[in-house]
Parts: structure tokens; sequence; C-alpha cells
């Protein structure tokens, strides 16, 4: 049996280490280990205390920075492994911060926790208009759309992209899910979304919740 | 009550004949340009366009006849050169969207073909652009322009780029506008720069032509817990300018200012904080004790701190490191619920802001409900003193006029009502 040193990796992670994280993800694969197992048996679990730690407000932004970085140096090794071999992800998502908003640390906290819970995550960046959105989802096989705002005045572009995948026939393929600080459940709700995540890691729960049902 | 001792009751947290206002008189208390051009169509002023003083968020120049028509106590000093390293004069006409106002000389942009408007550091069309607005939006953001790093050869110089002695010709730019301010009879609210300490607008230095160090915000904060001894060594040198300039400029001002501007470095999050407070009190806390310690040593100053989000957990390290005010009191966020804020706190900390909340009520609400609300935050936090009406940040382009009339009656109303 091939052997992952398991606390190795998930202690990188914890701690942020992108540099052990990615040589004892290299180490597995020569020994090798399945790629998919380092994922679902090491990767997702540590992201996931990532974000317990986060919610309990043990990790703060910077910590939860570090061990993203971390999760992504051994995703980047494992990312090419797994597609060759056909690995399909939970689900796919394409996140973007709205047309209008260039800020983007919360979008992209969601879409590593995202990417350590296991999602392809298909990130379009900041300021993005619905037309990319549409084109992730035709394109790329999207079925969830993470919408993230931090500014009231952006905050409107939520509901316009929602209009948008609904004029292009795309919106019944996808969730959508909204998060940023002026949003709210109620807006969401007003807006037509199919879920609102009030932080980092609740937006992979939901996810989750959203892709099951 | 003039409106200058009416602040300085209340900064004494001795309550004053009303609740003072306060727009205009920092960047982070202030008005977007449409916001102020719309409020003097409004009170039937003098049209002519507004000046756009602080051109990164696009916050306009209240002048004295708006100062009066909106009842203010406050006006603002600030720093020669704005947050683009350009000098706010030779004013030009620029139209923005629509809007006729004024900007400086070297306000120097460029627009790309998606509406998205550029701007340069200096005004220098040469150097790579440091800001940028997208076309939905109507303020810039920084264009981050970070240098490769190489932690081997990481210089904590880098990240001293924009910080150094003041210069002549800007302590003169800041005793001129201070003589200009106290004229007014006003109470003066003064930005000098430098104190700040990792304040995450400014660390992508959009002034400086080529940034070096760490520029990145993620980068930065992750430097924070990651590279400690890095930070601690940019915060040690700056802390020593900052106080070489207070100085130089106390002595050419006295205690003409009634609040320093000292620190915008927000530490809160909607629902949470971006560090523990065992962090702040390491990384943070020694550089904001000396600053205020040597204001309150040396000046009749109080100092003003400004963080946004969920900060509830470090009022105790704030007052402690010597803050006599906080901004902008976000009541919006987890933990920040007003009354409990004003029963902790109120004695020891002025609030200035928590006056409606602007992510909701003020942008999205109806005047009666702005109206409610401002009522009900006039009498948690009135009481004693401690407190100058201000909205939670600065005032939005897109704010329903009527909902801003509504809040300024409303705390007149308050203070008509409630005083005698």
């Amino acid at each position: 049996m091939p052997d992952l040193d398991n606390a190795k990796l998930r202690e990188a992670v914890l701690g942020g280490d992108w540099k052990t994280a990615a040589a004892v993800t290299k180490a597995a694969i020569a020994e090798g280990v399945e790629p998919l197992a380092i994922v679902t048996g090491c990767l997702v679990p540590a992201m996931d205390e990532v974000g317990r730690l986060f919610e309990c407000e043990e990790y703060f932004v910077p910590e939860m920075l570090l061990s993203a970085r971390a999760m992504k140096a051994s995703m980047d090794i494992l990312r090419p492994l797994l597609a060759a071999a056909g690995t399909e992800p939970v689900g796919r998502v394409a996140i973007g911060t709205v047309k209008g908003d260039l800020h983007d640390i919360g979008k992209n906290l969601v879409g590593a926790m995202l990417e350590g819970g296991g999602f392809e995550v298909i990130d379009l960046g900041a300021d993005v208009s619905a037309e990319r959105f549409i084109e992730a989802i035709t394109k790329s096989n999207a079925n969830l759309v993470a919408l993230s705002a931090l500014l009231t005045v952006t905050m409107p572009a939520m509901k316009t992209i929602i209009e948008a995948l609904r004029n292009a026939g795309v919106r019944e393929k996808v969730k959508v899910m909204v998060g940023g600080a002026p949003v709210t459940q109620q807006y969401a709700d007003s807006i037509g979304a199919d879920g609102y995540g009030e932080s980092a890691g609740a937006a992979v729960a939901l996810a989750r919740r959203l892709v099951a049902a | 009550m003039n409106s200058k001792e009416r602040i300085q009751a209340t900064l004494s947290h001795r309550e004053p004949d009303q609740v003072p206002v306060d727009f205009g008189g920092t960047a982070v208390t202030g008005m977007h340009v449409s916001t102020v051009a719309a409020m003097r169509d409004h009170y039937g002023l003098e049209k002519r366009p507004v000046k756009v003083h602080e051109p990164y968020q696009m916050l306009g120049l209240l002048e004295g006849d708006l100062l009066d028509a909106m009842g203010i106590d406050v006006v603002g000093v600030s720093p020669r050169k704005t947050m683009f390293g350009f000098p706010n004069d030779r004013w030009k006409p620029w139209n923005f969207r629509g809007l006729d106002v004024l900007v400086s000389e070297e306000f120097r942009i460029a627009e790309e073909a998606n509406g998205d408007v550029l701007i340069y550091p200096e005004g220098d069309l040469t150097a790579p652009p440091s800001g940028r607005m997208p076309a939905g939006s109507q303020f810039f953001d920084t264009i981050v322009r970070q240098p490769p790093l190489d932690d081997d050869r990481l210089d904590p110089q880098d990240n001293l780029e924009e910080f150094g002695l003041i210069g002549d010709e800007d302590l003169e730019y800041l005793v001129s506008s201070m003589c200009e301010a106290a004229s007014t009879g006003r109470a003066v609210a003064a930005s000098f720069g430098g104190t700040a300490f990792g304040d995450i607008a400014l660390v992508p230095a959009p002034n400086l032509k080529a940034p070096k160090g760490i520029r990145d915000v993620a980068e930065w904060y992750v430097s924070t817990r990651s590279r400690r001894d890095y930070i601690h060594r940019v915060f040690e040198s700056q802390c020593e300018f900052a106080l070489a300039n207070l100085a130089r400029i106390h002595r050419r001002i006295g205690d003409s200012a009634d609040a320093v501007f000292v620190c915008g470095t927000d530490f809160g999050t909607q629902t949470s904080a971006f560090c523990s407070v065992p962090a702040f009190r390491e990384l943070w806390f020694p550089y904001y004790k000396r600053v205020n310690d040597w204001i309150h040593a040396h000046t009749g100053w109080k100092t003003f701190k400004h963080s946004c989000g969920s900060v509830a957990r470090f009022f105790p390290s704030f007052i402690e490191a010597g803050f006599d005010i906080i901004n902008p009191v976000q009541c919006s966020a987890a933990g920040m619920d007003p009354a409990q804020l004003k029963r902790e706190y109120g004695s020891r900390l002025v609030f200035w802001g928590g006056g409606v909340d602007t992510q909701k009520t003020l942008p999205f609400g109806t005047p009666a409900e702005v109206r409610e609300q401002v009522l009900r935050r006039c009498e948690i936090f009135a009481p004693g003193g401690g407190f100058v009406f201000n909205s939670i940040h600065n005032l939005q382009a897109g704010t329903p006029v009527g909902n801003i009339v509504a809040m300024i009656d409303a705390v007149h109303e308050f203070n008509g009502a409630g005083r005698a």
C-alpha cells in the first residue's frame, strides 16, 4: 500500500507551509499514491479544518490565505493528474466579483476554500460581466455560479447577472450563490439567488448543499 | 456654543448644546462628489462645479455655503498631495460621467475602450497607471504593481519609499491650510499622513511610479503573519519619521487642530476581524501607542482612529494605545450594537460616526426609515457627549438625495427637539 504522509501534509496546509505541502505531495505521487486519495483523504479535510478554525476565529484572513496557498501548491501538482485520470470534481464553480467591483480578497478566499473542498474553480477574476459568466457556463460546464460584491453600489449587478443568465437560457443549468459585505439572505432571496454564504467557510457547505440538491 | 466649542466639549466627553455634525472633515467622513453636487442643488446654492479634493474615492469638497446649509461643525485639513501623489492645485474642469467637476491639473487619466478610467501616479502618463475606475464604478481602486518577491532579498527600505521627513513645501501647505481652516470658526480635523501603519489602501503605494517591496494586498496580509520581523522593521522606521514630522508640524500649527486623523488601517470585516487581538497587540499596538503618547504629551490634539467592520474586540487595546476617537462605528457589522458600545466604551471613546447605516438604510431605505434610525442613534450616542454625527463611512454615489436630506434633517430635529 503506497504511503501518504497524511499528518505532514495536513500540518503543512494548516500551517500555511506551501513548500512542504508541495514536497510531500510530490513524494506521495512518486510513491504511487492515487491523486484523488490525496485530495479526498487529506486536502479536503485539512481545508475543512481551516474553515472551522476561521469560523471559530482561531484563524483570520492571513492564516487562511497562507493555508490556501499551501493547498494550491499541492493542487497544482495534482490537478493535471486528476484531469488525465478523468476524475470528476464535486462541482464546477464559475466565480468572480461582479461588474464594477475590483475587491477580490473575499472572492479569492471563497474560491480557495471551494477548491480545497474538491470543487473545480473557474476563477473569472474581478469586475466580471454577465456575458463572461454565461460563457463559463456554456463552455466550461460550470454548474455553480458564485458572485461576490463588496460595495453597495455594485451589489445590484448580482441581480443583473441572474437576469442575464435567465435571458440566455442557462439559469436552470446552474445554482447561483452570492456573498459579500453588504449582501444578506434577504437580498439573495429578493434577486432569485439559490443561496447566500456569510463567510468563506459557509460558502463551501452551501456549495455542497446546492450541488447535492 | 459655536462649532469649535461644541466639538471640543464632545471630544472631552462633556455633553454639548447640540450633537455636532461632520461631513467632509476627513477622507473617511466625506461625500462622493456627485452627492455634494446634489446637495448643493437641493439647497439652491450657486451652481458651480464641485472640486474633487480626494480623487481616490472621488470625494467632493464641501465649501462654506454647503457647510452652513447642512449645519456642519467640522472642516478638514489634508496633506498637499493626494493618494495619487499629485498636489491639489490648478483646478481644471472634467466631465465625470455627465457631471461637471473640477480636478487638479495633474489629475491625468486615460479611458480604456471598455469605459474603465486609468489614473497615473504624480500625473505622469509615462508611468504605469496606479488606479482604475471600472466602467460600473464611481471611484478608483489601486492597481497592484507587485515586483517579483524574493524572500532572501526583501529589504524593508523598499516599503519605506513613500515615508520620510516632511518637506518645506508640504509643511507650508499644511500651515496655510490650517490657518484657513481655523479662520472658519469651525472645529478642525487634520490629516497629516504617515501614521497609519499598514493601511491596506496605501500598501500598493498608488502615489509612487514604481513601488518596490511588498505591494500586493494579499501578500501584505500574509506577511503580517509570516514576515513579522520585516513588517516590524518597516513600522519602526515609519514611526521614527512620523514622530519627527508630528513635532515639526506641531511647532508650526500648535494646538489649532482639534482632532488628528492618525490611522485608517482596517482591522474588521463584516463578520469578524483581520487578525486576532494578540496579533494586533504584537504587531501594531506598540507603534500606535508611541504616536498617540507623543501627541498627548506634546499637544492638545485628540487622536482619531478609523477602522471599518467588527472591531469592538479591539476597543480596549485602541483605548490603551491612546486613541481618543473611533470611526466609522460600523453598527451593521457583527458585535457592533450601538447601545452596547456606548454603554461599555462611551466614557472612554468618542464615537465619530455610526449615525446611519450606509450599507442598507441610507442607500436603499425610505426617508422615514433613515429619519427613524438617525433619531434612534442620536438618542443612544449623544448623552454625555462623546458623539460626532457622521454616517458610517463616506456617502457613496447613488445615495438618494431625499435620504441624505432626511438624515441631516433628523439630526437637526433631534438637536432642536432634544435641546433647549
